[in-house]
């Protein structure tokens, strides 16, 4: 097996990835978690990269590294953190968890394992970001039109419920 | 041709949806929760990206599934952190064991 | 009026239920009721016997369940044995009713007293006109209820309740034998009819294994009813029920329940000999058994309750040695003679308040009309010539020694002779010599309860003259009249018989004259020179002994482990299946806790459980 420059890029970006989700997952502090998260964000941007999606590689870095990270934070910021004390029930809950993740991760693998499909040479890293317009504005131009749709539901709903209904507060007090 | 087979793909993503699936059932913050959620999403986009590349029948669809599911994830970040802000006016909390009133 | 006859049995169930319902409120009162229902059926059951008398046998069914091709029938059937059986229980309970109206008389349950009377009644009057076996088992277990409820009237007493327990469990181990008997015959018959049974007997449709077994089955149940050995030990105790119950039901009616469902189902009997036989050395033995125990009992009662049960043995011995006849008019002499027996010694223990005989005498000049009809009785039943026992009781020696049964015979002459001893022996302590110091105010019962006696007595005299080898077997003819497999009217028996049977009874009244009358024995010849026969006699043989010993204990053994068993094995597994379910479903009332990760752990376990067993099993595993 030969280290070429793609895998040891992969390697090392996997585990950062890996790292990040880890670190998520063992810190103490929401802020530290989400910052750990990051990271992974990245690289698997990076990772898109190798895999000759430069336009996904783009868009995961703006929407995730960049929005939702920033709004996770913000979250975060509006709400109060003052307990970080373990959780009294659930130990037994996380010992059946962490059996069952394993358990899947293991029957997963097999298949992942026993996978075997003859790679293809391809051109998706020619003009990529051109590749998937063309697609978007005539195939899926029905789906991309109703996420449209769907951003602006999100939006609308968002500003509703997050917004101080003040008659009612106003009524409370 | 490529010293990166495709299940080495499958397998970092098969971890970080495992990490993001514990973390999704296991932490008590609300924030964190949905932060595990958008991790396992990634996960999957991984692996619609690499079967974009790598799978039996190659083509750019499957990156734009992935720009489908980045699109919703970000939308329904959002809309979750909305509910969250208002349950948190009305509780007082944002720890998920809190979040029972369901039960009653 | 034989149409109606099913009447007769509804009197004293609307004196029950109507006892029942308003007893409270009518108090003393209720006695009429009781007594006028039983007039009521006692004069019908007169018209319909009378009727009988001309008319063939009435027979009216119809059907009660029908299953698959099978069906069951209730109704009714006046034969000549059930006519002459409604009469006897009707006339019995009739008096014992009207008996009671004195001897109850203050009684705080006096109402419940004529309710449970009205109950027995009822149940015996249906059980005589059953014309099936099934029917007749539902009376049987019915009179079976009103007895043990009668002897068991005096709950407050331990005697009473352990007796009416007794009684009761008794009994159930001779009906066990008798459903069982019921059950193989209608395996073999198809059908409960008393009829349809002969008729298959007759055919020879039935294996003589067979027949000797379901008879012998039955007889058994007769054995417990009629207080025959080795099931007797529940009559004598019964005695600690209310004195008329003793005479209404352990003399007169429910205990010939036995000789009569034997008499029903004569033709079974008489065609297999092993049955016959059976029947007839039960019989003999328990006459002389019993009778031998009477000698040296000292409750006035009990001596009379073991005279009964050696009395049914009698009738028991004329049935096995093919005398139907003999056996029935011996059930219906005994029912009057020993009835007024018991009502008398109801009517002396009224007057002295003790059963002890050793503490009563010299009874006779204060008790002017009770002591004449006691002697009477005693007359009768020590077979006395002219009185009526001497008749019955010369049909049953005459058929015992016309049957072969020479043995047997002569077990019954000795058993005459003690009849004869005890019975006077009896009579002499309690009515003979000195008055004892401590009977002051002993006065004559009243009218209600002398009356009764007096037609019991006028009938133990007189009962006998329907059936005589003088003035004609009228009884006997009319019996046996259409039927040929109840076997002759009369049996010829060479005439020493009667004469070796009047010589043994008054041999036994002279002794008992000799040693309580004028004392000229000593009374304690038995006592001092076998003192072990005394004592085993004294103690009837020690049965009940031996029966607490081998089965009681015997099933307080099995019982204890049995209740081992249940404590620790049955009860185990019961309480784990009760403790798996609620911890069970405690652990499912956990996860319940309304939060959402618990539920998606559940959820995600379970199909992790799914995916990784369809990954060892589904063979995409290389």
């Amino acid at each position: 097996m030969t280290f070429s420059g793609e895998f040891l890029a992969f390697m090392s970006l996997a585990l950062v990835a890996v790292i990040g989700g880890v670190l998520l997952l063992n810190l103490t502090k929401v802020v530290h978690m989400v910052v750990a998260l990051v990271f992974t964000f990245v690289s698997i941007a990076g990772i898109y990269v190798l895999l000759s999606a430069e336009f996904v590689a783009a868009v995961q870095i703006l929407i995730y590294s960049g929005a939702i990270t920033i709004i996770m934070l913000f979250g975060i910021m509006l709400t109060r953190h003052n307990d970080t004390s373990e959780p009294q029930t659930g130990r037994w809950r996380k010992l059946l968890l962490f059996l069952g993740v394993l358990g899947f991760a293991f029957a997963v693998y097999i298949g992942i394992y026993n996978l075997d499909i003859a790679q293809t040479p391809t051109d998706l890293h020619v003009n990529n970001t051109e590749q998937i317009g063309i697609e978007l504005y005539s195939k899926f131009i029905i789906p991309f039109e109703v996420t449209s749709v769907l951003l602006l539901v999100a939006l609308i709903g968002s500003i509703v419920l997050a917004k101080r209904d003040d008659e009612k507060e106003a009524e409370e007090e | 041709m490529s010293a990166v087979p495709v299940q080495a793909y499958l397998a970092l993503a098969l971890i970080l949806f495992c990490i993001g699936l514990y973390g999704a059932l296991t932490k008590r913050n609300t924030v964190i929760v949905l932060i595990s959620i958008e991790l396992m999403l990634n996960a999957v986009n991984i692996n619609l990206v690499a079967f974009s590349k790598y799978g039996i029948a190659p083509s750019i669809t499957g990156q734009i599934f992935a720009l489908f599911v980045i699109t919703v994830a970000a939308a329904e970040a959002a809309v979750g952190l909305a509910i969250l802000i208002a349950l948190y006016r009305n509780r007082q909390t944002v720890n998920i064991d809190e979040m029972d009133t369901m039960k009653h | 009026m034989m149409e109606n006859a099913w009447i007769i049995p509804l009197f004293p169930l609307l004196s029950f239920l109507f006892l029942i319902l308003f007893g409270k409120r009518l108090k003393e009162a209720s006695a009429y009721i009781g007594i006028l229902l039983t007039l009521a059926s006692l004069v019908y059951s007169l018209l319909v016997l009378f009727e009988r008398f001309t008319a063939p046998t009435y027979k009216a069914e119809g059907v009660w369940l029908t299953i698959g091709d099978v069906q069951l029938t209730a109704g009714f059937e006046v034969n000549q044995l059930n006519a002459l059986m409604l009469v006897i229980v009707s006339l019995v309970s009739f008096l014992v009713h009207t008996y009671s109206k004195g001897y109850m008389n203050g009684d705080d349950r006096f109402p419940v007293f004529y309710a449970y009377l009205g109950l027995f009644t009822f149940a015996m009057l249906g059980l005589v006109i059953s014309p099936n076996l099934l029917q007749t088992y539902f009376f049987w277990e019915l009179v079976g209820l009103g007895s043990f409820l009668l002897i068991g009237f005096y709950f407050y007493k331990e005697e009473a309740k352990a007796a009416a327990k007794k009684a009761f469990i008794m009994t159930r181990i001779g009906d066990v034998g008798l459903l069982i008997g019921m059950i193989l015959l209608f395996w073999q018959v198809g059908s409960f009819e008393y009829d349809e049974i002969f008729a298959a007997v007759e055919a020879g449709s039935i294996s003589a294994t067979m027949i000797t077994l379901t008879a012998i089955l039955i007889f058994i149940g007769a054995v417990g009813k009629s207080g025959q050995f080795p099931l007797h030990t529940w009559l004598p105790d019964a005695m600690e029920g209310p004195t008329p119950v003793s005479a209404l039901i352990h003399a007169a009616t429910m205990v010939a329940a036995g000789v009569y469902l034997v008499a029903a189902l004569f033709p079974l009997f008489t065609a297999s000999e092993t049955a016959l036989m059976t029947v007839a050395i039960i019989g003999a033995f328990t006459a002389i058994f019993a009778a031998s125990i009477g000698l040296v009992q000292k409750d006035i009662k009990r001596v009379l309750a073991y005279s009964t049960v050696s009395q049914l043995g009698y009738m028991m011995l004329a049935l096995g040695s093919a005398g139907y006849v003999a056996g029935v008019f011996h059930l219906m002499t005994h029912a009057f003679f020993k009835a007024l027996l018991f009502l008398a010694a109801g009517s002396v223990i009224h007057a002295v308040h003790t059963q002890n005989i050793e503490h009563m005498g010299g009874l006779w000049k204060k008790l002017r009309i009770t002591g004449p009809l006691f002697l009477i009785g005693t007359l009768a039943i020590s077979g006395v010539p002219l009185f009526s026992g001497f008749f019955s009781k010369d049909e049953i020696l005459i058929a015992a020694w016309a049957h072969g049964n020479t043995v047997l015979f002569w077990l019954a002459v000795i058993a005459a002779f003690f009849t004869a001893f005890y019975m006077f022996r009896l009579f002499f302590m309690v009515f003979a010599g000195e008055a004892r110091s401590d009977m002051k105010n002993v006065h004559e019962s009243p009218s209600v309860m002398t009356m009764p006696m007096v037609v019991l007595g006028v009938l133990a005299v007189v009962a006998g003259y329907v059936n005589t080898p003088w003035f004609g077997t009228f009884l006997g003819d009319w019996l046996v009249e259409g039927n040929h497999s109840l076997g002759h009217g009369h049996i010829e028996g060479p005439a020493w018989i009667m004469v070796v049977a009047t010589v043994v009874s008054l041999l036994g009244i002279f002794l008992a004259w000799l040693m309580y009358g004028k004392r000229s024995l000593s009374r304690d010849w038995l006592t001092s020179r076998a003192p072990l026969t005394y004592k085993t006699l004294y103690n009837k043989y020690y049965i009940d002994e031996f029966y607490q010993l081998t089965i009681v204990t015997g099933t307080k053994f099995f019982s204890s482990f049995l209740r081992f068993l249940e404590v620790f094995l049955v009860e185990g597994i019961v309480k784990g299946v009760a403790g798996i379910t609620s911890a069970l479903g405690k652990l499912g009332s956990k996860f319940q806790n309304g939060q959402i990760q618990t539920y998606g752990t559940m959820a995600f376990v379970g199909l992790a459980i799914l995916v990784v067993i369809y990954a060892v099993t589904g063979g995409y595993l290389k």
